[in-house]
């Protein structure tokens, strides 16, 4: 059983998913504070922690900071109903393996708590595009070309994705393996994360709206 | 009047000094006794650790702040305790001293406990007790002046006169210390406007006095051609004495403005939210059918994100985006089915790009009508040659060659639009799958 530990300062969400995932995940915590949060994830070390983006305090990008510092082996999958494109790529860069909206069915979120748990990165459609749109071939001269660009296989599953097919279903059209799309994911994710083109945060701090 | 221009004391004469004191004191706002040393008395037997705990007050300052996080302490109003630095300035630059030292002592932080501790403390104090404070600050003020600590009598007393009378009209009254201050000196009456009144009168008449005082000294012969200095020392001693309440009066009519302002805005938001989000909600309540219920909700959703974040949408759209973003927003209400809508990079309205997204707006109502699913989701993508729409369901899906002939949609407006617009729809559809519409043109 997979140990998820709960953050969000709603608590009538909180207590919703705590009823969804209560059935299928052993529940490790819940925590609707950012100080909070920090000290009780670092004691009970849960496998996936499942953070709100806005909350008082230094939203999820403090706690997921503050938790990353001390228990790097941590996975975080980030819940919002903000959806906007600064959140997500600012979540993504502070360490979160995945990001989906609160509005996320719970057959799906418990799907992605198990992809997170097993290491790989969960993008939704709309995660997908950000980070197309935010590695965008129109940049010139990349500093690094390795960590600054994403390769033509890379873009075609995140085209796939954003396009609103399943990692199987995005297997099964490029003719590789549901591993291998996997795989591409999170080099996409370890770009994103390390990738040190200054577009990337000002495109997401010039996109308000998405 | 007790203290006229031609006030001319001796230390011995000390006495006749009182009553000055005693007269401010009255009028009012010298409910505490602004005076340095004292202050540092009362503070010196009862804070063990720290002997000087006021703390200086960074947000209301003229120099340190010092003035300010006395002012706290005593809960008078700081121009008082600065009228008392500037007084004592000129008692041989005592004041500046002494305000130095003050600095050195006091505190950036205080524990908030401690300082309402203090203000408990001045707050039980005596009348009786304030006034021998006053004549403490009196007679340490004489006793610089026989010691020869002292720039002269006429500067000093001009100065401290001036100061004090500054101070008078400068202060406000705060509801709670009117009522304190009414009751004691006006037998349970006494209005607003006495008050005001009086305080600016008070404070005229010793600015006056401390001004006619300072220019009776210096060559009175020197100015009486001069009829120039004499209207410009008119105006200033009128600006003086009426300036602190003209300026109030204008602070006040700017924060209405904005506290008007404040309400227009909490108005318009709050008619915003009656008009759009209460409107829903109740609609939802109504509702039984889960599917209309989470629809109402999403296109909610997308109202209220969009103002509050969005830019004005203008209403045909003024690119690839925001037109096909609004198109699905308009089918997704009509149909009744949840649209997600995926856009990367973007490109202006031209003929093409305007058939691509009208193409694409019937995909998605075939999708909607006839497949079944779930949930449509919509890509688009402008690249710097081309811009592209995918519109995928996972429906029923159907073989072209069988679609019945009456819907036209597909052959007529997907497909012919876009060849007449110089580009090209593919449709892949596998029964039981889905259905995929690959919409593409070069831009221009």
């Amino acid at each position: 059983m997979i140990d998820v530990f709960l953050v969000d300062d709603h608590q009538l969400f909180l207590s919703g998913v705590k009823a969804e995932l209560s059935q299928v995940f052993t529940l490790a915590g819940v925590s609707s504070d950012v100080d909070d949060a920090i000290d009780q994830i670092r004691s009970t070390a849960p496998d996936v922690v499942l953070i709100d983006v806005h909350m008082p305090g230094g939203g999820g990008l403090a706690v997921v900071g503050a938790v990353l510092e001390t228990h790097p082996d941590t996975k975080f999958l980030a819940l919002s109903v903000s959806d906007a494109a600064e959140d997500v790529i600012a979540m993504i860069r502070a360490g979160a393996r995945g990001y989906v909206t609160k509005s996320i069915a719970p057959s799906e979120l418990a799907d992605a708590i198990r992809r997170v748990n097993d290491g790989d990165a969960v993008f939704s459609p709309r995660l997908a595009g950000f980070v197309l749109d935010a590695f965008a071939d129109t940049v010139p001269a990349p500093s690094d070309p390795e960590l600054d660009q994403l390769t033509s296989r890379e873009r075609e599953v995140l085209r796939l994705i954003a396009r609103g097919y399943a990692y199987k279903q995005v297997a099964t059209k490029l003719s590789i393996s549901v591993k291998t799309v996997e795989s591409h994911v999170s080099a996409v994710l370890r770009k994103l994360q390390l990738s040190s083109r200054y577009e990337l945060a000002r495109w997401a701090s010039d996109r308000r709206i998405v | 009047m007790r203290y006229g221009p031609r006030v001319s004391l001796r230390p011995q004469g000390f006495l006749r000094v009182i009553p000055c004191w005693v007269v401010i004191d009255a009028v009012g706002s010298f409910s505490r006794n602004p005076e340095e040393e004292s202050i540092s008395d009362q503070t010196l037997d009862q804070s063990p650790q720290r002997r000087f705990a006021f703390v200086r007050n960074q947000d209301d300052r003229m120099i340190a702040g010092l003035s300010t996080g006395i002012a706290d302490v005593l809960e008078i109003e700081a121009v008082y305790v600065r009228a008392a630095f500037v007084a004592l300035a000129f008692a041989g630059g005592i004041g500046i001293l002494l305000y130095a030292i003050l600095w050195v002592l006091s505190l950036d932080e205080v524990p908030p406990e401690r300082v309402a501790a203090m203000q408990k403390r001045f707050a039980a104090r005596l009348p009786r007790q304030r006034l021998a404070l006053w004549m403490l600050f009196g007679g340490v003020f004489l006793m610089l002046r026989s010691w020869g600590i002292w720039f002269g009598d006429s500067l000093v007393w001009s100065a401290t006169f001036i100061s004090f009378g500054f101070a008078l009209t400068w202060s406000r009254v705060d509801p709670s210390r009117r009522s304190r201050w009414a009751t004691q000196t006006f037998t349970g009456e006494g209005g607003n406007w006495r008050s005001v009144a009086i305080r600016i009168v008070a404070g005229g008449v010793l600015m006056t006095g401390g001004l006619a005082m300072y220019l009776n000294s210096v060559d009175a012969n020197a100015l009486v051609g001069n009829v120039a200095l004499a209207v410009g020392m008119t105006v200033a001693g009128i600006a003086l004495v009426l300036g602190p309440w003209v300026w109030r009066l204008v602070g006040q009519l700017g924060a209405e403005r904005s506290e008007r302002i404040r309400s227009d805005e909490r108005a318009e938001m709050a008619a915003h939210l009656h008009d759009s989000v209460l409107q829903t909600l109740a609609l939802m309540q109504r509702t039984d059918d889960p599917k209309s219920m989470s629809m109402l909700a999403r296109q909610q959703e997308r109202e209220l994100r969009g103002w509050l974040y969005g830019p004005e949408p203008s209403p045909d759209g003024e690119t690839m985006r925001s037109a096909l973003e609004g198109s699905a927003a308009r089918l997704e209400s009509a149909h009744q089915v949840p649209i997600d809508v995926v856009v990367v990079g973007d490109a202006p309205m031209d003929d093409a790009i305007r058939a691509l997204v009208a193409a694409s707006g019937e995909a998605i109502t075939n999708a909607a009508r006839h497949s079944g699913a779930e949930l449509i989701s919509v890509f688009g993508e402008a690249t710097g040659d081309t811009a592209d729409i995918f519109v995928s369901d996972q429906g029923k899906g159907f073989i072209l060659d069988e679609t019945d002939p009456d819907r036209k949609g597909i052959s007529e407006s997907i497909i012919h639009r876009m060849e007449r617009a110089g580009g090209e729809a593919i449709i892949t559809s596998v029964p039981g799958e889905g259905t995929e519409v690959h919409m593409s043109v070069r831009r221009t």
